[in-house]
């Protein structure tokens, strides 16, 4: 790690790192007796242990100026492994909150292992851990072939790489402790946002300066996602977490908005959070990974451009469909309601075009698991669009709010498409970056992705039904106009379904293990004999033929 | 802001975003569709099937 | 060579810049005419605040993450009125930062939960909810009974709300240690002050049972207690509108 940095950054590592455990020094010395306390260890102790991996290497040789004419896969590499981390760990929570549900004493005597401190871990630790991790590599890989262009330094990637788990472990050390905005997916409190500002900010400079540095005028359609998803998610953040700490040493702040206008701007944030996030991105990531996986250019660029301004346009209207039937001002739920059906053209034609590159190479997706994870996460995409615009219409909207269905919606969503393009890529990433010929096992690549359908189909079944019992079950009336059911009623219809979705998560989540454990096994040095052209890049997918699964 | 009427903010926003969206969808057709732009894109869709050769120097 | 670079820099600066115009559109033209929403939306002149106990509790219902299961937000149908109560109006929650309105109903909706059940009721509840619900599938939280609960920092709480707009006096935030105290031990000295600066409808108990210590259920079951009381502007329209059709 910091072999790869110049002396010179290592200097700026060092002030850095320093900085950092001042700061969190300071944090915990005015957080005395608050919650803040602990946080301003925790970052104490990661400036200390980025202090001390520096000295360690400090006197490593420096890399020398060859390094420039090699791209700077290090990070990825690193960001990979994170990404996994993150998934093993929030899919085991979320697995074990979805036990909670159908036995709720499952679980150990104390304040932090309820619910209600485990769901965000569960969510923060998915979206931004797993799923973070994931386009922080991913991109970092991607602007990098797209420009021809090595990242213009060593220092930044890993500062935006560390800086951002910093972020994630803040944020999931914070809920079990009872910090938390109760924003859903902004839950971090101040500190931990402010921080993430600046970590985002370096990561927008880095990409543009790595863009400056291509050659060609046109900027390929992948880094255009990419850039949306970090501009917008940082507008979003920005705007969202503006609040009041109540002193400079507590954890504790009030959000600036109250009431219907803190709801229109948490929705503002959350839905745009999956469409900045969880889509852009991850858009991002199939426009490049498929057509390489598949050895075929992308069937049309004209609709992938299309597609982005949509995407871009439609989504951030849609927020108010959260808040059908509410306080909020009707016209601003039709509104969202009208862009939300408007939406699914742009993302139709997304999921269209990538399902079309792959017309033609059907043999591929047959024999190949990896592509086939990003075959089934076009189609998942396109499916959980569909729903998604079918749910913000306003009456469907009555009956499917506040139940199981909107679990069913996102995990399609989660499942099915984020979880499944990021497996895709890295299965392609993995090999190429460790320079291997393959992954130690492709058999475990295909046990992954039955694991993760079966797991995905178990899941979203069993929500859906829950949610369309509960929802119909809350507006039954019986003959002398009574409603029909009580509360209890409808938890108590719940229960199999409950248990039907942990046992779903659960055989996610053992896909995602075995996942890990392939990945490390292939991760494990081998002798110089077996290497591909040892330092060399792996030369373009074109030039060999795709692997084929079970050799 | 506070100069102006709940009304007169409300009814911009009804209105104006359609016209914005019809802007928006011509502009973004335009540039998609626009002959000269064929070649570039052409060139960028074929070009990342083969870039593991390392960066241009 | 100079010149062409910069050129590449200023189209990608060019997209960016164009993703932000056509992205930050939407968001402008939904929200910006929030903000003057109280020129049309219902008034509830007679609505108070929170004092500092249920302020507390409401802090706690945040921490333990209980809006992730429960709405505060009845919406205009039928079936919501009748289990839940007269529908949410905007003006009820013109106080709260942030807003709990929730997004998922794994148990029922809160709005108007004050008042329907006994305070003992809540505490057994939430000691463990399968006491009184058995199918119930709520976390127990008995560990609230045994917590005393920080009051020393509530005026700064306060001081922070009402620099965002909510209107706390001099008064409130100088005795909001003294009034979280008084509400929850209703035989102390400073039990008098909370119903002259919060009114005499005040809940003014030993919310947990037990007035010899200030807990976090105390706090809770106070939050618990005022929900959809704090103004009575929902029943006033629901007399008007005579509910939904």
């Amino acid at each position: 790690m910091v072999s790869t940095l110049t002396m010179n950054e290592r200097h700026i590592a060092l002030v850095i790192s320093s900085f950092v455990a001042v700061l969190g020094l300071v944090l915990a010395a005015s957080g005395r007796h608050d919650l803040l306390e602990p946080h301003g260890f925790l970052i104490l102790l990661a400036g200390l242990a980025g202090v001390f991996v520096i000295l360690h290497g400090y006197f490593d040789p420096e890399p020398g100026p060859e390094r420039l004419s090699s791209y700077f896969d290090e990070p990825i590499k690193v960001g990979i492994v994170l990404a996994m981390i993150w998934a093993l760990i929030a899919m085991f929570v979320g697995d074990w909150v979805a036990w909670l549900l159908a036995y709720p004493d499952f679980r150990f005597d104390a304040a932090w292992s309820s619910f209600g401190r485990l769901r965000p871990i569960h969510t923060t630790g998915i979206i931004f851990g797993f799923g973070g991790n994931a386009l922080i590599a991913t991109s970092f890989h991607v602007m990098q072939r797209t420009s021809r262009a090595r990242l213009p330094d060593q220092l930044t990637p890993w500062f935006v790489l560390a800086g951002y788990n910093l972020f994630c472990v803040l944020a999931v050390t914070g809920y079990l402790m009872g910090i938390t905005q109760s924003k859903e997916y902004a839950e971090p409190e101040w500190y931990a946002d402010f921080w993430l500002v600046i970590v985002w900010v370096a990561y927008f400079v880095l990409y543009l300066r790595t863009l400056a540095r291509r050659r060609e005028p046109h900027i390929y359609v992948s880094n255009w996602y990419y850039l949306a998803f970090i501009l917008v998610v940082a507008m979003l953040h920005i705007v969202n977490n503006l609040a009041l700490p109540i002193s400079i040493g507590s954890a504790k702040s009030y959000t600036i908005f109250a009431g219907v206008q803190d709801a229109m701007v948490q929705w503002w944030y959350g839905h745009n959070a999956v469409a900045f996030f969880l889509t852009a991105g991850f858009l991002g990531m199939l426009y490049y990974y498929l057509p390489k996986r598949a050895g075929r250019p992308i069937y049309s660029y004209r609709m992938s451009i299309i597609g982005f301004w949509g995407i871009t346009f439609f989504y951030v209207w849609v927020g108010s469909h959260h808040l059908h039937y509410t306080a909020l001002p009707q016209w601003v739920q039709t509104l969202g309601m009208t862009f939300s059906v408007m939406l699914l053209v742009p993302s139709w034609i997304a999921a269209a075009n990538a399902l079309l590159t792959l017309n033609g190479a059907w043999h591929k997706v047959r024999d190949d698991a990896t592509l086939r994870f990003m075959m089934v996460a076009a189609v998942f995409y396109g499916l959980a669009t569909f729903e998604g615009s079918f749910l913000a219409i306003r009456p469907v909207n009555s009956l499917s709010h506040y139940t199981d269905w909107t679990i069913a919606h996102v995990h399609a969503g989660t499942l099915g498409w984020n979880s499944m393009i990021i497996f895709g890529a890295i299965y392609y990433l993995v090999p190429q970056l460790w320079k291997r010929e393959r992954m130690y096992s492709p058999a475990l690549v295909e046990v992954h992705f039955w694991l993760a359908v079966a797991g995905t189909f178990v899941y979203v079944f069993a929500m859906w039904n829950s949610g369309i019992t509960q929802g119909l079950m809350w507006r039954t009336y019986n003959d002398s106009g009574m409603l029909a059911y009580s509360f209890v009623d409808s938890l108590v219809a719940m229960h199999p379904y409950y248990i039907a979705r942990a046992f779903g998560g659960l055989l996610f989540f053992i896909g995602t293990a075995v996942g890990a454990y392939n990945i490390w096994k292939t991760m494990q040095p081998i002798p110089a004999a077996e290497r591909t052209q040892a330092d060399l890049p792996v030369l373009g997918e074109l030039s060999r033929p795709i692997l084929q699964a079970g050799e | 802001m506070t100069g102006l009427e709940h009304e007169t903010l409300v009814a911009i926003a009804k209105s104006w975003g359609l016209f914005y969206l019809i802007a928006l969808s011509i502009g973004v057709l335009a540039y998609t569709f626009w002959p000269g732009n064929r070649k570039r894109f052409e060139h960028a869709k074929n070009s990342i099937m083969n870039d593991e050769s390392g960066p241009w120097e | 060579m100079f010149k062409s670079h910069y050129k590449l820099e200023r189209y990608s600066i060019g997209l960016a810049i164009a993703i932000i115009v056509v992205a930050s559109i939407g968001g402008i033209v939904e929200i910006a005419p929030l903000f003057t929403i109280h020129q049309t939306v219902e008034e509830a002149p007679g609505m108070r605040v929170y004092t500092p106990l249920e302020l507390a509790g409401r802090n706690i219902y945040i921490r333990e993450g209980c809006y992730a299961c429960h709405s505060q937000m009845i919406r205009t149908l039928r079936d919501e009125v009748e289990r839940y109560g007269p529908y949410s109006l905007a003006v009820e929650s013109q106080y709260d930062h942030p807003m709990l309105w929730g997004s998922k109903r794994t148990g029922p909706d809160l709005a108007r939960v004050g008042g329907k059940y006994s305070d003992q009721w809540q505490v057994t509840h939430l000691n463990n909810p399968r006491d009184v619900v058995p199918e119930s599938v709520m976390p127990a939280y008995p560990f609230l009974k045994e917590t005393e609960l920080r009051i020393d920092d509530l005026p700064e709480h306060l001081a922070t709300l009402r620099k965002l707009g909510v209107p706390y006096t001099d008064d409130m935030v100088a005795n909001a240690v003294s009034d979280a105290y008084g509400q929850a031990v209703p035989d102390s000295p400073q039990a008098k002050g909370v119903k002259e600066r919060y009114g005499e409808a005040t809940d003014v108990r030993a919310f947990d049972g037990d007035p010899g210590m200030v807990t976090e259920m105390d706090a809770l079951v106070a939050y618990l207690q005022i929900l959809g009381r704090l103004t009575d502007a929902a029943h006033k329209q629901e007399a008007v509108t005579g509910g939904i059709k």
